[in-house]
């Protein structure tokens, strides 16, 4: 039976989780969850997803929410295509250094990341005042935390060692989303941002789904 | 074989978290104090191992490693009968769901109302802000209702044993406490009898008491 993944096209999340399926080349099918139906607070689904948040998948029995755990858990079950390197490293030290850049994603870059984005993006569009100063706030922090990527990626192509891994991929759809925050970061702090940041999105698994997550049976 | 080195600060939150899980699995280990009041984590010659110019770090044998949590995964990793870290591939999945709650799900709030009660609570003259510390606690009183649902049905929060997920919410979970007494507060109400044992049986752990009066240099267990 084919791996569900209930969310919606456009969400940060749901797009995360495509991300790492098309990597690995695994069929799946999208069930949408309409949000602003409030569909996510639903009793049915609070059941699967206590938290009310999108995603979360089904796969063989098991269900499974948060989005960087879901990414881990495709990674752990299923075999990198040919020619794929695998997303999470097996060798102790390799391992370490990839929980070192997941940690460094989560802690110091997506607090800033997600928050401007949330204040020029998703806040209009739910027709919510933008905080300017909390929106200012995330940006010049942002800046800040991009000192450190600018110095890791000056010795290294990717944030845990030379090959990518699912820390990088999960920057993706926040860091993506930056210009339409008004945010030039990505492309402006420094060349070794630029060029990883560039190289992540034009991948073809981001291409994919960056523009919508869909259900996928071939590829 | 040179003793792991734990650079950062006695009473820091974060290097508590690490000594806790290095206390559990009785790992010895040389406190390095970091002069933080002196800005000595943000000179360029500490710069060079954490380039965020944040505490803790640790150097393992020549390994050098940040982030408190990769650190404690690492730790544990080398430690897999602990089974802090599950390894049957269905038990470790909803391990990595319970550790990525605790990191959206408990720490945003956690650790913005817990760092500014701590501060409070040490008497340091910084600047706080109750209604920042209020706000905060309103969210995670919300989350904590989905803990209670899920602590309603197993033991701890990735299934019925005690993983690094659950001792990820040490040191702030602790923290939050300080805004109330000891027998009502955010992780002690009545609402929340599940939360308040899984809290109870956190907090009771050897690891945890042992530097409650700050991190130290523990060589023997």
């Amino acid at each position: 039976m084919v791996l569900k993944l209930h969310g919606f096209a456009l969400s940060t999340c749901t797009r995360r989780v495509a991300t790492v399926l098309h990597e690995y080349k695994i069929p799946f099918e999208l069930v949408p969850v309409d949000p602003s139906k409030g569909e996510h607070k639903a009793a049915a689904y609070l059941e699967k997803q206590p938290f009310g948040q999108v995603p979360y998948i089904e796969d063989d029995g098991l269900t499974l929410f948060e989005s960087r755990a879901i990414c881990r858990y495709i990674v752990d079950k299923y075999r990198a295509p040919a020619g794929v390197s695998p997303l999470v490293p097996k060798d102790t030290k390799g391992k370490a250094l990839f929980e070192q850049a997941a940690s460094i994603e989560y802690s110091n870059f997506d607090p800033y990341a997600s928050g401007a984005v949330r204040e020029k993006v998703f806040k209009p569009m739910r027709g919510l005042p933008t905080d300017q100063s909390a929106y200012d706030f995330c940006v010049s922090t942002l800046s800040a935390k991009l000192d450190g990527y600018e110095a890791i990626l000056g010795k290294q192509k990717y944030l845990a060692g030379d090959e990518i891994t699912l820390a990088d991929l999960f920057h993706i759809p926040y860091a993506s989303m930056l210009a339409a925050a008004g945010c030039d970061l990505m492309t402006t702090k420094g060349p070794n941002v630029t060029r990883w940041f560039n190289e992540l999105t034009a991948r073809a698994s981001w291409v994919a789904v960056k523009d919508g997550a869909k259900s996928f049976s071939s590829y | 074989m040179a003793i792991l080195k734990l650079y950062g600060g006695k009473q820091a939150s974060c290097t508590r978290r690490v000594a806790t899980v290095l206390h559990e699995l009785n790992v010895p280990f040389e406190l390095v104090e970091i002069d933080v009041m002196n800005g000595a984590h943000k000179k360029p010659e500490y710069l060079k191992f954490q380039p965020f110019g944040q505490i803790p770090y640790i150097d393992d044998d020549g390994f050098i490693l940040y982030e408190t949590r990769a650190i404690c995964r690492y730790i544990a990793a080398k430690h897999p009968k602990s089974g802090l870290i599950p390894t049957d591939p269905k038990s470790n999945a909803l391990f990595e769901q319970a550790a990525s709650v605790e990191l959206t799900n408990f720490d945003p709030s956690a650790s913005k109302a817990g760092l500014q009660l701590w501060i409070k609570k040490m008497g340091y003259t910084y600047p706080t802000d109750d209604k920042v510390i209020a706000d905060h606690l309103e969210t995670l009183e919300k989350k904590l209702d989905a803990y209670e649902a899920i602590l309603s049905k197993q033991r701890y929060v990735a299934g019925e044993t005690i993983t690094l997920a659950d001792i990820f919410h040490l040191p702030y979970g602790v923290y939050v406490t300080y805004d109330g007494s000891e027998s009502d507060n955010i992780m002690n109400r009545a609402s929340r009898p599940n939360v308040a044992r899984w809290y109870k049986e956190l907090v009771s752990r050897p690891s945890w008491l042992a530097y409650l009066d700050g991190v130290k240099t523990t060589t023997a267990y």
